[in-house]
């Protein structure tokens, strides 16, 4: 048997046993082998000593007065009546959502949600459209341009006239 | 002849409220004792045991009648006990301190007054198992509770905490050899 020779150390193997053996939750074979051990093993019958001794210190006996229970019914039935008032203000509430509620609920949010984009379309179209002033502004910087080409052409034009008017060089 | 505490529950399903305070009634004694043992305080057990009530009337609809209405119910009173430990902040030490300001220790309040060195060993002790019983994982101190104070069977045990028996002797085997290292010293 493999145990410590201290007092109050029982077998490693048999300690569990010996706890369910304090507790009456061994049964007929089990028991007797138990039982058996403890008559040869001095260890094993002081730690069940020591469980005896021990177990019991760790309940606190608590044995309250009737008028303790009485109050404890009263605050019961209270607590109970408040709850059930919460409960049926609730029940009240939810009441509302009857099961043919739910598909209606999501048919006319889908509804809601698509003439929202439908109409907001062209609320958000007619915003990016830019106005005349802007149109007008951004023509202009092009219109200035076409100017400076035409100019361009004329002075182009200017030029081959002179040249055709002047003698030719070199023939004086 | 009483009606079950099943037929209570279909009644109070439909309805009957008065079929839940005669629940409440029926297993108020044994609730309120088994929060004692968690919190170890009068008013707070009732508290415990009250909010468990509450709960369980509030998911009533869940009750799938498989196992009894006192193990379902008692589930819900454990896990009650185990959050409220969970949230709790103080230590033992100050709950201990603050039952003996207030003169709340029901225990010591007998009818022959322990003489000073009784108190001052009472004290001791109930301080010490209650710091080892705070030191237990939740599991460990649920199965030891049931078991060593409210002297229900492993097989109970087990369904209560929705596990298997080996697990509970397991677990009570490791809350005993942790209480018997922690209170060696009053043996």
């Amino acid at each position: 048997m493999q145990h410590d020779k201290s007092a109050g150390v029982a077998c490693t193997q048999w300690e569990e046993d010996l706890v369910l053996h304090y507790y009456g939750e061994l049964r007929g074979s089990e028991r007797a082998a138990v039982e058996d051990h403890m008559r040869g093993c001095q260890p094993c019958r002081f730690y069940l000593k020591e469980l005896e001794s021990i177990l019991p210190l760790t309940v606190k006996p608590d044995e309250p007065p009737q008028a303790f229970w009485d109050d404890y019914s009263r605050e019961m039935r209270r607590k109970l009546t408040e709850m059930k008032e919460r409960k049926s203000w609730w029940q009240s509430l939810a009441s509302f959502a009857q099961p043919w509620a739910i598909p209606v609920s999501a048919t006319a949010f889908v509804a809601i949600l698509a003439l929202t984009l439908t109409l907001g379309k062209g609320f958000w179209r007619s915003k990016e459209v830019p106005q005349d002033d802007e149109v007008f502004m951004e023509i202009l910087p092009a219109a200035e341009n076409l100017e400076f080409f035409k100019t361009m052409e004329v002075l182009d034009a200017m030029d081959f006239l002179e040249d055709m008017g002047s003698p030719v060089k070199g023939s004086a | 002849m009483q009606p079950g505490d099943e037929n209570l529950v279909a009644l109070a399903r439909n309805g009957d409220h008065k079929a839940f305070e005669e629940l409440v009634e029926r297993h108020k004694q044994k609730a309120y004792r088994i929060a004692f043992d968690f919190a170890r305080d009068r008013e707070e057990a009732k508290d415990l045991s009250q909010e468990a009530f509450l709960r369980a009337y509030t998911h009533l609809g869940n009750f799938d009648g498989r196992s009894g209405f006192y193990t379902w119910f008692y589930r819900i009173l454990v896990n009650v006990c185990l959050d409220y430990k969970r949230r709790k902040k103080r230590t033992f030490a100050e709950e201990f301190n603050e039952a003996v300001e207030s003169q709340v220790e029901p225990s010591y309040v007998s009818q022959k007054p322990p003489s000073p060195d009784q108190q001052v060993l009472a004290g001791q002790l109930s301080r010490k198992v209650g710091a080892a019983l705070e030191s237990l994982p939740p599991k460990q101190r649920t199965a030891f509770i049931l078991r060593n104070n409210q002297g229900l069977s492993i097989k109970e045990i087990a369904e209560m905490m929705q596990t298997a028996e080996g697990t509970v002797k397991v677990h009570l085997h490791r809350a005993v050899t942790a209480l018997r290292q922690s209170l060696a010293e009053f043996a």
